[in-house]
């Protein structure tokens, strides 16, 4: 009985060593992040920015249902009323500030949700550390020109 | 912040453009004898009320469940009683019905089965059956909500009125749900001024007519419109002629819709981004009820809170819109202390040592005597409330006043009550039948006063009785008006007293020697010294013999320098005669003008009104404050000044600006050895002082304002600038006091406001928690008056060279809290004098035209106003003008009299 145990160990043996040396044949799946670029699935939740019109003007009209619907409080809007000679949107009020503060952010995406006119979108950056808190406070003019601009946003 | 928001102010759940439940208040609560027990109807059939135990009261079922009103009531509020909500737009429960909306349609069974009827406008009836509920009733609404939404653009989100907007609230609960319309909306003006602060968006507009309905009833302005019909129906101004009336801006808080919003406040909040706190206004005398909406520690906006023994719910222009001084970039942050001849930034310990170690010495050098302090009337109790107990007890001195304060002749207990002159939408008519304003115009000084008494004479049937020397906007109800000489009001008042004397000679109220002390006041001395009308005169006379509760009126215009003792003696003489002796009142016009004189800021009093010969009430304060108080009588206001720099070493100024109202003054300050000034702003006062305090306004610190009726109020913290270094007065003055010596045991605030009700007899009691949202009025007995006596009078004789001087003082004044909202900077009187249209015309001069306008003080350059209501013969500079300060005219005399010539030719 011994001899017939021996062999099955030693065919199970070399079934793993089997997987093993596959395995050394094919391409790995590890990404050598950052040097090289990850690839991310479309609905992944990152960096917020604010959207513009093909026209340039901003989106965004500062009515705040997004710092509303934030769960931790991490949007911060002030509106004021648009100047005609100097749009910064299209309609009466656009957002003198905004700020995300992304230490408090849980990227959940209530704010997209909320954003009546599609302004505020969740983008794909996600390498946001920084040396100071207060380098993670985005402001308007970070939002508005992220580093790969106008993401397109998923469809409802 | 969110957490703040929450539990700050729970009663302030209903936006004032919503059917507040509390608005109904002043229906009389009938005790529920007529309501069944729940379940007894059960909703489905309805329970036979009993008939009520008054004959009075109205009962009615109301989806099955029985409710006993007084009759008159209308539906709409008998269901409110049972918390049975109506949905409404136009019905607003400070204004008529007109049942314009169709929104509160409901039931009624009526001889022909059930019918739908406006609840907002169909009065109770005995055994009256109504259902709210039923399947039509849900239809109607719903298809009404349908309707009205048809042309509403559905710009929420940048809506201001969004989050509490009746229109979103009623929708969401009883409208359709979703929209059938596929046509383009209808477009219309939005953004679109009427006026320099209200914003009219027409296109949101429901046409409730509520802004149109408050403008007639409460104002008597009609200065909006409906124009057009049917689905282009729009409210518009008149052509050209924007909404000017004071308390227009009433009509953003009663729109229940964005149509009308706030211009000042545009945009800059969110109502569940806003902390709501319940304060009052500080702008006048009449402590109007307000909510300060802030956030992130600044103030946002203001709009009207509920009293209805004050302001019903409305505030003035000025109240709602010029909040912009409080957070503005020139206030001062840090102590200031000069240095080398200039002004330097300086730790609060540097400041408060020099003041302490500068007044301590000059007071061992020259004496307590030689120092002075001036506190503000726009200041709270407890802020000058220490200052004249440091001063009193620390230094040493009765040298101080305040702003009108000693130099004017008052009267201790200021109106008997508001509510007296007060005509609520439901309620009684108000007590006073006739009301005597002499040299008061609360169109200009006490906006909300004007509101209610407009009202009491339309709606009430109050009568109206005005001496003033300019044709005040409130001679245009059908009351006596005389138009007086400035300066002549003693010899009118007595002459009216003489007229009354010969109305009441058969009755017993006139004092036996009576005619003894009107004797001078003859027809022909009216009509020649006075130059009024004596047929008038005689309608005034009869009105105040024949009053039940007349009240008589005076404001500090008339009560200036030893001619305003004059007038307050006639006064005094006229109310005996008449018999209305208990409702003489002076009224101030500041915020605090009553608390003031109540905690003692005042040379010639301690608080309390007692005199300072007063034993027991100095023992008690002695033991109080741990030391002895000076018993000589100090200086008043006007004294202090013109001393200052020669019997006056030092001035302490608390929150006045003196030197802006006469450049003597400015020049008499600069001479003084030590001007300390603890102010908001660097006024013209603080760039000559040598230490400058930096303090906080009233919407910074906890504080009580008393009003023109001693109505205690109180005034919470809402906003602070966390980067600013400026302190309360309260523990400025405390900080100051440990240097000089005074152990004070105040911890917070409300230690003060303890501490004075402690003290003085009539605020016993008064503590920060017995106040409430809604203030405690101290009660007129409480303090020892001498029975008033007839008093001779006596006229001083009047110039008639040149052009006697009319104060007063304006609602738009552009002064410091006025000019740092700059929306409202077109409504500014401006450096401007009012002149009589003859007198122009003889001059050939037109509005805008510069006048020199000169006496032996001094001369000013003005633009001429040619303005009908001003006498022929005057002339009308405001006071508190920045660029006008009418002092530059007077000296010492109560009424200058001034020299007219065209000026330099306009550059423009």
């Amino acid at each position: 009985m011994a001899s017939n145990g021996f062999f099955r160990g030693a065919i199970e043996i070399a079934r793993a060593m089997g997987v093993t040396l596959t395995a050394l044949t094919r391409k790995p799946v590890t990404i050598q992040y950052p040097f090289e670029p990850v690839s991310i699935y479309p609905r992944f939740r990152g960096r917020h920015e604010l959207r513009r019109y093909a026209s340039g003007l901003e989106r965004c009209i500062g009515c705040m249902l997004c710092e509303a619907a934030c769960p931790t409080g991490a949007i911060y809007v002030e509106a004021e009323e648009n100047d005609p000679a100097n749009r910064h949107s299209p309609g009466e009020r656009y957002a003198k500030v905004y700020e995300v503060n992304l230490l408090r952010c849980v990227f959940c995406g209530d704010c997209e949700e909320a954003c009546p006119v599609e302004a505020i979108v969740l983008g794909h950056e996600f390498a946001l550390a920084a040396y100071s808190r207060r380098d993670l406070i985005l402001e308007k003019e970070a939002l508005l020109n992220p580093s790969e601009p106008m993401v397109v946003i998923r469809p409802e | 912040m969110s957490d703040k928001a929450s539990g700050k102010a729970p009663e302030m759940k209903h936006s004032p453009g919503q059917p507040a439940p509390t608005g109904k208040e002043p229906l009389p609560a009938n005790k529920p004898g007529g309501a069944s027990a729940p379940g007894a109807g059960g909703g489905a059939v309805p329970a036979k009320p009993e008939a009520p135990a008054n004959p009075n009261d109205v009962s009615l079922t109301i989806d099955g469940r029985s409710v006993t009103v007084p009759k008159g009531t209308l539906v709409v509020d008998a269901a409110q009683k049972l918390g049975i909500e109506i949905p409404v737009f136009c019905s607003h429960p400070k204004l008529d019905p007109v049942a314009c909306c169709r929104m509160c349609l409901v039931e009624i069974s009526g001889p022909r089965g059930p019918m739908l009827q406006t609840a907002c406008s169909v009065p109770v009836a005995p055994d009256m059956v109504v259902s709210t509920e039923t399947e039509q009733v849900r239809a109607v609404q719903e298809a009404n909500l349908a309707f009205m939404l048809l042309n509403h653009p559905l710009d929420c989100p940048i809506c201001d009125k969004g989050g509490e907007c009746p229109l979103q609230d009623q929708t969401m609960r009883y409208g359709p749900g979703i929209s059938q319309l596929v046509e383009p909306k209808r477009h219309k003006n939005k953004q679109y001024l009427i006026s320099d602060t209200i914003v009219l968006d027409q296109e949101r507009c429901v046409v409730c007519w509520r802004c149109i309905r408050y403008l007639e009833e409460w104002e008597d302005k009609p200065q909006l419109g409906l124009f057009e019909r049917g689905g282009a129906t729009l409210i518009d101004i008149q052509p050209g002629k924007p909404v000017d009336a004071k308390t227009g801006g009433n009509i953003i808080d009663i729109c229940p819709v964005g149509a009308l919003t706030n211009r000042v406040a545009r945009f800059a909040y969110r109502p569940w981004e806003i902390d709501r706190t319940p304060s009052i206004c500080t702008h006048c005398s009449i402590g109007c009820n307000l909510r300060m909406d802030s956030r992130t520690h600044s103030v946002r906006r203001i709009v009207g809170r509920e009293n209805m023994a004050v302001n019903d719910q409305w505030l003035c222009d000025k109240g709602r819109f010029a909040h912009g001084w409080i957070n503005d970039a020139q206030r001062l942050q840090t102590p200031l202390v000069r240095k080398n001849g200039n002004l330097v930034a300086a730790s609060w310990s540097e400041a408060l040592e020099v003041v302490a170690s500068k007044l301590q010495s000059i007071k061992k050098t020259s004496g307590a005597e030689s120092i002075g302090a001036i506190g503000s009337a726009k200041l709270s109790n407890e802020s000058n409330y220490l200052l004249q107990r440091l001063f009193r007890s620390t230094i040493g001195t009765n040298n101080i006043d305040h702003r009108a304060g000693a130099d004017v002749a008052a009267l201790p207990t200021g109106l008997p009550a508001l509510v007296d002159l007060m005509k609520p939408q439901y309620g009684p008519d108000p007590k006073a039948d006739v009301v005597m304003l002499v040299g008061v115009d609360p169109s200009e000084e006490l906006p909300i006063l004007d509101v209610h008494l407009k009202r009491a004479v339309r709606r009430g049937k109050t009568q109206l009785i005005i001496v003033h020397p300019r044709k005040v906007e409130l001679t245009r109800y059908n009351g006596p008006y005389l138009g007086c000489r400035p300066g002549s009001e003693a010899l009118l008042i007595n002459g009216i007293a003489k007229l009354a004397l010969k109305q009441v000679q058969n009755s017993h109220t006139a004092p036996a020697d009576a005619a003894g002390f009107v004797a001078d006041a003859t027809k022909e001395a009216l009509r020649t010294v006075c130059g009024v009308d004596v047929d008038e005169a005689k309608r005034a006379a009869e009105l105040l013999a024949k009053a039940k509760n007349a009240v008589i009126i005076y404001g500090p215009m008339v009560a200036q320098g030893e001619q305003g003792k004059q007038v307050r003696n006639a006064l005094t003489n006229l109310a005996l005669i008449t018999g209305h002796g208990s409702r003489l009142a002076y009224v101030g016009l500041e915020a605090n003008s009553q608390g003031c004189r109540d905690v003692g800021l005042l040379p010639n009093a301690l608080p309390g009104h007692a005199p300072l010969s007063d034993e027991k009430l100095r023992k008690t304060l002695e033991k109080t404050w741990g030391g002895p108080i000076a018993t000589k009588a100090g200086k008043s206001y006007s004294q202090m000044l013109d001393g200052a720099g020669s019997d006056l070493k030092a001035l302490y100024i608390m929150g006045a600006n003196p030197a802006s109202e006469r450049p003597a003054w400015a020049a008499k300050l600069d001479a003084l050895d030590f001007l300390v000034v603890q102010d908001l702003f660097l006024t013209e006062t603080a760039q000559l002082a040598d230490v400058v305090l930096p303090a906080v306004s009233w919407a910074e610190e906890d504080g009580t304002f008393t009003n023109l009726e001693r109505r205690v109020q109180r005034a919470p913290k809402a906003v602070r600038s966390p980067d600013s270094k400026a302190a309360s007065d309260w523990m400025i003055l405390d900080h100051l006091a440990a240097r000089l010596g005074a152990q004070w045991p105040f911890a917070n605030v409300h230690g003060v406001t303890a501490e004075i009700a402690k003290v003085i007899p009539a605020y016993h009691g008064l503590t920060w928690d017995a106040l409430g949202d809604q203030g405690v009025q101290w009660d007129a007995a409480a303090i020892t008056r001498a029975k008033p006596t007839m008093q001779p009078v006596t006229q001083e004789t009047i110039s008639t060279d040149g052009y006697s001087v009319i104060g007063g003082t304006v609602l738009y004044d552009d002064g410091d809290l006025f000019a740092k909202t700059p929306l409202m900077q077109n409504m500014a009187f401006g450096a401007a004098v009012g002149i009589n249209p003859a007198d122009a015309a003889k001059m050939g001069i037109e509005t805008g035209s510069l006048l020199k306008v000169s006496s032996a003080q001094g001369e000013l350059i003005l633009a001429a106003r040619v303005d009908p209501s001003v006498r022929a013969g005057s002339v009308w500079i405001p006071e508190s003008l920045p660029n006008a300060p009418v002092g530059a005219l007077r000296n010492g005399a109560a009424v200058p009299h001034v020299e007219i010539t065209p000026g330099p030719k306009s550059a423009a």
